[in-house]
Formats: structure tokens, sequence, C-alpha cells
């Protein structure tokens, strides 16, 4: 097909919207309300372009046809463009002191060279502060990604839009919070929003507080996928694993000890492991589902009471409320300090795992919990140059660990580490190829099978949650599944650097799978001081005191 | 009155006689269009569904007339809904749709029974199958847009869909639908059944400064006048709003037919004429219907929701006497962008009256914005 983008001939195929046309040829067009991957909405009326008969049009939902004529810089377009972004700032410009860079509104406004904003904010609304998230609606702008995000892929329906005219706005049913709904605090509607709307609930305040506590020991973990992360925080390009300078930095900022949550995915592996060998001796309990995504767990305990009932669900903690616990306990006897005084703090790609730290049933060991945003911006705090700083080690033993822990951060990742784990366990063979290419990937749903010594394992890897619905309804072909709330998993968790873009994920995902091949151990159960813990403190996998500190239980929450 | 001829089942008989596609070629051929505004040839609507491969289609009967200053969708239910549930039946006939839907406005509700006794009667003697349900709207103006419809009795939120597709594609619960206003779906039996059946026939719902106020049924092109003097005015008429979305115009001698009041950059729509004499003032009339607009607009997109709101804001200022000459212009600019990018009908349409009433009746903005300045001079 052939048309005309501001006189310049193009041939575009067909199927594509005028908005992709344009970026595929380079031509940016502004856009507030649309989602790579779902459908437009057209709501903000941003991306107009103009057509030859004068006609304002929505680039985002309208396509292309034979002979058509598309201007976007028009002087009507540049107006009608100023207009409505204008209309959005009000209240946005009211809460939002700063011209944040991450707004894609206060970019916009940039871009389009408005200095005065002619109306007055309308009211103050009401600030939902949640366990993880915080909605603020003063700066919403009522696009309606996140409603869209929580619905079409997550199928939570946590948030929707309530009332008509310029009275709507979004929120859970019936004005209640975020906490009183079935929210399962994934954050995905934090990297959908344009204008930080939505946020992490901070404990970033609370941390700086017991830094500066002489009497406290204060400990910090990070997880395996903010290494490949941060770095974007600090300009550096995406996919750089920066995990020396983390270290380093973290030491910077006053922590005591800098361990690695990859030593307590290790662990988790050694314990899920076992248990899907003991089920394969049972003959019982399948599919087993792994339970290191907090998010999953939530909407599980919300909406699939069964998996409880027929204890589909592995019993394992998450990897840093395991490395929670034997801080808590095992170092804390090992550094002879009493546990009341140390303060473990995890850094998390992970809006849910501050509210899973704080369940009661988990007695966690962990007290408070960072993205990897905070996490820059406590960095920031101690005016620490990151990109200049030499690479620093984990402190030893609980700040170990192998190439299975490094891929946890990316979908498949868990399950790829349990089964290099669980084949050598079970078969008591060397495995010749350690890559499982079939978990890898960013489809929605991954299948394989694995030959566990005679036992035939189908294994399953759903990432977001409408894919996991997917997944659950054909469960009992498989005997393994792992579920990330995510979509690509924590890598793109809801507390990762924004904004978010495909782009930057796959590099971040490829960073992780390098870091994997660069390690000379790759298998969980090598890691030498795995061994040492479960010879010196917890015995051996499912042991007494391995279920105390390393497991939990899920209760059943109202789907509503 | 054409409206109020009784087909008594006759039409519908003939349309099971003639086949359904030969039903679509006579009201082809009889010229009858949409008469919610748009004046969509009706038989080619039915064509195109009909024509779709799915085998379950639906009808929609858009019963909610939400447009302040209609009432002839009312007015027929009340008076002749015989012939409507009889052109329900020769619609979803024609076009073999699974079920039939009457959208009813929500201030309708009392019409409910009504209806209801004319659909057992119309059903018993003609045999047909085809479930009809009512479905009773919440009071919302934005249903009455068609893919507004949709949702609604979907039950999701009233809110407009991105077109394409087209109800006709995919409508009701993603099917090919048929969506007809009352007045249409009443002239169906009219149309098959009379030779001298005048498809240029209207009803125009007259309102306002009149002493005669009511349902006229006149030809399209009538003179605008003639209209008016029908209704006897007390005072002469200044002005005249088309309906709320339709824009206004000053009292002039123009024929009442779409083409010479699209001239006029207004709307003929669904035939809604409010006249307004002297004694009025339009701006008081103009903040009144941007009321309207600001309370109705769905909320989805940004010209319409935040922009009403603005509007509204200012024309309230101006009315306080408390704005300056700068805000009428934001008010003109408001008004464009909001008439170029809204996402439905309700928003692109919602500033017409405005920017008419800036275009003919600015002086009457200009003097409350002056009396503001000459108030404050008085006052030092
Ligand atoms: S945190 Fe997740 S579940 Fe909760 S509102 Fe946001 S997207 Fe929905
Ligand atoms: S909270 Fe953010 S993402 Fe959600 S509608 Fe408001 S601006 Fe959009
Ligand atoms: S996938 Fe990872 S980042 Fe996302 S909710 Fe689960 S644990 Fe948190
Ligand atoms: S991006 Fe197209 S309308 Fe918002």
């Amino acid at each position: 097909m052939n048309i005309k983008i501001n006189n310049k001939k193009i041939e575009c195929e067909e199927g594509k919207t005028i908005l992709q046309v344009c970026k595929d040829n380079g031509i940016n067009i502004p856009t507030l309300c649309y989602q790579e991957n779902l459908e437009p909405e057209a709501r903000c009326r941003l991306c107009i372009v103009e057509t030859k008969d004068g006609k304002l049009i929505t680039s985002c939902s309208s396509y292309p046809k034979e002979g058509m004529e598309i201007k976007t810089n028009s002087e009507k377009v540049k107006r009608a463009r100023k207009v409505n972004a204008e209309l959005l700032m009000p209240e946005h410009m009211d809460k939002c002191f700063r011209e944040n860079k991450n707004h894609d509104l206060c970019r916009l406004i940039h871009e389009l060279g408005i200095r005065e904003v002619r109306f007055d904010p309308k009211k103050k609304y009401k600030v939902d502060l949640g366990a993880s998230v915080i909605r603020d609606d003063n700066l919403c702008i009522n696009c309606g990604r996140c409603v869209a995000v929580c619905d079409k892929i997550q199928s939570t329906w946590a948030i929707d839009f309530a009332q008509r005219a310029h009275h709507e706005h979004v929120t859970p049913y019936s004005e209640k919070n975020l906490n009183d709904v079935a929210c399962i605090k994934c954050g995905q509607c934090i990297a959908a929003c344009p204008v930080g709307a939505i946020s992490e609930r901070e404990h970033l305040q609370e941390v700086l507080k017991v830094l500066k506590d002489k009497k406290k020991h204060v400990v910090v973990q990070t997880a395996p996928s903010i290494r490949a992360s941060l770095g974007e925080e600090f300009d550096l390009p995406p996919g750089t694993l920066v995990t020396g300078k983390m270290v380093a930095a973290l030491r910077r900022c006053g922590f005591d000890k800098v361990f690695d949550t990859n030593f307590g995915a290790d662990l988790t592996i050694m314990e899920e492991g076992s248990e899907l060998l003991k089920r394969i001796k049972e003959n019982k309990g399948f599919p087993m589902i792994t339970t290191c995504c907090p998010a999953w767990i939530k909407f599980m305990e919300h909406f699939y009471h069964d998996l409880i009932k027929n204890k589909n669900m592995s019993s394992c903690k998450s990897p840093h409320e395991m490395l929670g616990s034997l801080i808590k306990t095992y170092y804390a006897k090992k550094a002879n300090i009493p546990k009341e005084d140390i303060i473990v703090v995890s850094i998390m790609p992970c809006t849910a795992k501050k509210f899973e730290s704080t369940r009661p049933e988990l007695k966690s060991g962990v007290d408070y919990v960072l993205t990897t945003r905070e996490t820059a911006r406590l960095i920031e705090h101690f005016n620490i140059d990151f990109k200049n700083l030499s690479d620093e080690d984990f402190d030893p033993v609980l700040g170990m660990s192998t190439g299975a822990a490094a891929i946890f951060g990316a979908t498949g990742g868990v399950m790829e580490a349990a089964l290099r784990t669980a084949y050598e366990l079970a078969t008591g063979k060397e495995l010749k190829s350690v890559d499982f290419k079939e978990t890898r990937g960013l489809d929605g749903i991954k299948t394989g099978k694995v030959d566990l010594d005679g036992k035939k394992i189908r294994f399953a890897v759903a990432n977001g949650l409408k894919n996991a619905r997917e997944l659950l309804k054909e469960k009992d072909k498989f005997d393994f599944i792992e579920i990330m709330a995510c979509p690509g998993g924590c890598i793109s968790g809801g507390g990762q650097p924004l904004p978010y873009e495909k782009e930057k994920i796959k590099k971040r995902i490829e960073a992780i799978y390098e870091e994997d091949k660069r390690l000379p151990l790759r298998k969980s159960h090598e890691n030498p001081m795995i061994k040492q813990i479960y010879e010196e403190f917890l015995g051996k996998p499912l042991s007494k005191k391995s279920e105390k500190l390393l497991h939990t239980r899920y209760f059943k929450r109202s789907p509503f | 009155m054409q409206i109020l001829r009784k087909p008594l089942q006759r039409a519908y008989r003939k349309a099971i006689k003639l086949g359904s596609k030969a039903t679509i070629d006579l009201i082809k051929k009889k010229g009858l269009s949409g008469r919610g505004g748009a004046n969509f040839p009706t038989g080619s609507k039915w064509e195109m569904v009909s024509k779709e491969k799915d085998s379950e289609k639906y009808l929609i009967c858009n019963a909610d007339e939400g447009e302040p200053g209609t009432f002839k969708d009312k007015f027929i239910i009340e008076k002749n809904p015989e012939a409507l549930i009889e052109g329900i039946l020769i619609a979803a006939y024609a076009i073999k749709a699974k079920k039939a839907f009457i959208y009813l406005r929500g201030e309708y509700d009392y019409l409910e029974s009504k209806l209801k006794k004319a659909i057992t009667k119309i059903k018993n003697r003609t045999g047909s199958e085809t479930p009809i349900e009512i479905v009773i709207g919440a009071g919302a103006y934005i249903c009455g847009d068609e893919t507004a419809i949709l949702e609604s009795i979907e039950g999701k939120r009233g809110q407009a869909r991105t077109k394409p597709p087209f109800p006709t594609v995919r409508g009701l619960y993603s099917k090919p639908t048929v969506i007809n206003n009352v007045e249409t779906l009443a002239n169906v039996p009219l149309a098959m059944l009379y030779d001298d059946w005048n498809k240029n026939l209207r009803l125009y719902s007259l309102s306002g400064n009149v002493t005669r106020p009511g349902v006229y049924e006149l030809p399209l092109g009538t003179p605008l006048c003639d209209l008016i003097k029908l209704g006897r005015p007390k005072n002469p008429i200044k002005a005249v709003f088309f309906g709320c979305f339709g824009g206004c115009i000053p009292h002039c001698d123009i024929p009442l037919h779409p083409d010479a009041i699209c001239g006029k950059e207004c709307m003929l729509g669904s035939c809604t004429i409010i006249a307004v004499d002297e004694k009025q003032s339009i701006v008081d009339l103009v903040t009144n219907i941007a009321k309207f607009y600001e309370f109705e607009s769905c909320g989805k997109c940004t010209p319409c929701r935040e922009g009403t709101y603005r509007i509204l804001n200012i024309l309230e200022n101006i009315s306080m006497k408390n704005a300056d000459m700068k805000d009428l212009d934001t008010l003109k600019e408001l008004a464009e962008v909001i008439k170029e990018t809204s996402f439905c009908g309700l928003g692109q349409t919602s500033t017409n009256h405005l920017l008419n009433a800036l275009k003919y009746f600015r002086s009457e903005f200009e003097e409350r914005v002056k009396e503001k300045k000459t108030r404050k001079r008085t006052a030092r």
C-alpha cells in the first residue's frame, strides 16, 4: 500500500496502524494511552494526525488506506495536541513539583512548548496508601493504561473506572482501597502509568533511619534481576551487568553486610527440587507449582482455592524470605549478634515482596524491601558516583551462588534451575547440557518434557497472570509448573527502572543468561556453601529445621 | 399523520411472502433512510448484516431518546406501538436476527408495559418466534450512541467503542448487529404497505418559546418560518437551536433540510427545533447546554471529559460577569479542539451550539464581559 506522510511517499504493510507505520519510518508521534501489545483505547487524543480533508484522526487506532495523505505536524495538529495536553495538566502539575523525566506528560509538555497552563486544578482527590502500591489520583490523567494492564495482562480486575464526565476516576470497586480488594500487588500498573500516579510504597525513609542507628546491624540482600537493571538508573545501557558496582555502592551506603539473594535461590532449588522428587516417589501432588513469586501466590489465594486444597503449591518460601530466615538464625548465631539487632533489607524488582514481608505466617526475616528504583535513590542520597565505582564481591557464605540462581530473574529461570538439580539428584547422572531452551523466551506459555530416571516430567512455564489462567485450565496435562506474575518474569517487575520497553527487557534477559554462562558452577546443588549450610545447620532438604525455617502455608482470600 | 396509520400485520405477512432478500430490496426501493440523524439508507444497512456469514445476528431498536427537546419517539411509542413492533419483527426477519432488543430510555420506563402489551399482541397475531427483549437504560445520554448501547446491553459501562469494526460487522456480543431508531422501524411496515407512503415526511419536535409545542409531521425542506408559525410564538423568535448537539442559528428563512442546515454549520439531526425569543439570553442558554454536556460526557477521552468541564467553567464566569476577552478566545479554541478530536459523536457535537453562538451572537458574550469592567470602575 502506498501512502504519503508529510508529503513523503511511504510504502506500508496492511494491518499496521498509522502510528506503527510512522514509528517504522522514524516519525515520532506523542502517545499517552497507547500500549504495545494491547488494543488501542484511543482515550488521550494526543496521537492525532491530519488527513487530506482536514480531519483529525487518532493514529493509534486508525489504519492507512491506499492513497491516504497524512500530516503529523500541521498547525491544526499542533494546536489540538497542545490543548489536549494542557487539559490534562492542571491536577498533575499541582502535585508533580518538579518536571519528571519519567513522566510522559511532563516530557510532552516540554516538547510541545507549553509554558503556561490556563486552568486551575479541580479539587483534591484521594491518595490510596496500599501496603505495596500507592495510587495518587491527583496525578492521574485517566489514560486507562493501568486498568488495561490489570484487566488484560494480569486478569486481576482490581481497578477500573468509576463515574463519568470529569468525575471519572480509577478506583477499586465501590471506592475501596487497594488493600481491601483482590489486588495482587504486582505493580504492573506502576510500570504502565505514564505520569507516576501509581508508585511503590516506599521503605526508603525507614531504611535511611536504621542505617543511621549505630546499634543496628543492617544486612542487605539483592535479587537476581537487580544486577541487570540497576545500571539503567545511572544511564548505563540496558543489559549492563553491574553486580560489582552494586555491591560496592551498597557498602558505601553503610550496610554492614551485602549478601546475595541468589544464595537463597540456590537454597530454594534444593528444597523445591527435593519436594518434586518426594512427590514423584509418593506419586501424588501433581502438578507441583512454584511459589517464588508473591504476586502469583496472592493471586492463587484469591482465585484458585483448589490449588491450596489439593496441595499443588510447593511449600517453599520465596528466595529472599529463605535467606532472611537464615540471616536471623544461622548468621546471627555465627556472627554472634542478637537477632533483634539485625535488620534485613531486601533489594527487589518487585512490589509484591513488600506486601509479602508483612505476612504474619511468614514471621518474616525481612524487615524492609526496596525496589530497584528506590535503591537508585538511596545511592543518589549518599552522593555515590555509581558509574565509576570499582567492582567488589558479596560477603562470604551467604553471598556465594551459581548460574542456576542467576536466571531466576527471567521467566522460565526457576524451572530451568530446578530441572538442572532435579535431574542430577534423581538420576545420579551428570547433566551434559545444562541449557533447557524450552523454558526460555518471552512467550506467554512455554512447555516441554524431561526424563527423570523413568518418570517423564511434563513441565510448563507461564508469565503474566492472564497466561497463567489459560495454563491452569489445562493443569492436569503437566507435572511441574512455574508461574511468574510479571510478563517476562521479575526482570520486568513492578519495581524496575521506568519506562518499560520491550527491547530493554530483552537486553536485561540476555544479560542474565550471560551471567549464568560466565559462572563456573551452574547447578544449585554444586554450590559449596549450600552444601556447608546443610552440613552445619539445616541437616538435609525438607528436614524438620528446613520445614520450620524455609517453608510456609497459604490461606484462602476473597476473590473480590 | 402518516406515522399513525395502522399496518395491522399486513406488512409482516407481505415480508414473509416476499422472503428476506426481496423485503430488503423493497425497503431499498422505497428509499427509507435512518431517522436517528445520519440518514443512512436502511435497506443497505440490513443488506450488510444479512450478508455477514455469522449465524448469530441481532437487531436493536434504539429508543434511547435522550436529546433535550426531542420527544418524537415517545410520541410513536405512545400512539402507534403496533407499527413499531411490526417493523421490528420485519427487520429481524429480513436480517435473520436471533433476537431483537428495544433499548428504552431510562426516563421512559413507564412506557415499558405499553410496549410489552404491543409485543404480545403483535407476536400472537403474526406468530413470529423472534424474542424481543426490552432493556431499560440507566439514564446516560451517551447510550444514545450506537456502540455505547452495545456496551450497555452487554452489561458494561456505557462508553463508545472504537470504530471500525462497525456494529454491522462486530456488534452486540461481537456479532453482526443492526441498530435502527424508533421512527425508522415504525416506518418500515408503512413503507412496505402503502404506495402513497412519502419518504420525505419527518417528525419535528418543536419546543421552546412557542405556545403550541409538540410533534409536527412535515416534509423535509419545509421552511423554518412555517414551522415556527405553527408553534404560534408570543414574541418574535431570535434564534433556533437544533437540539443540544445540532448548533444554533439566528431565526431566518431557511428550508429544514440537512444540506441547507449543514451550510450553516448546524445539523438537523433528529429534527429537533427549540425556538428562542428575544427575551432570552443566548449566554444563559449556552451555559445551560454546556452544563448538560459537562454532566453527560462519558469520561473516556481527554477533550470531552476535561474540555466540557473547562467550557462550563468559563461560561459560568462569563455569566457571573467575571471573565475577560481573553477567555472568549480560550472558549473558542477549546470548543474547536473538542469538536476536532473527541472520541465519539457526543464530544464532537458538544460544542456546535457554542461555536455558532460565538459566531452569530458574539455581542451578547462581549456585553457580559464588558459589564465586569464597568462594574469594577464604579467600585473604584
Ligand atoms: S498491583 Fe497488579 S493487581 Fe494490583 S492494581 Fe496494579 S496491576 Fe492490578
Ligand atoms: S493511574 Fe496512571 S496509568 Fe492509571 S489511568 Fe491514571 S495516569 Fe493512567
Ligand atoms: S514476577 Fe517477580 S517481580 Fe513480578 S511479582 Fe512475581 S516475584 Fe515480583
Ligand atoms: S495514544 Fe492514541 S489516543 Fe492516546
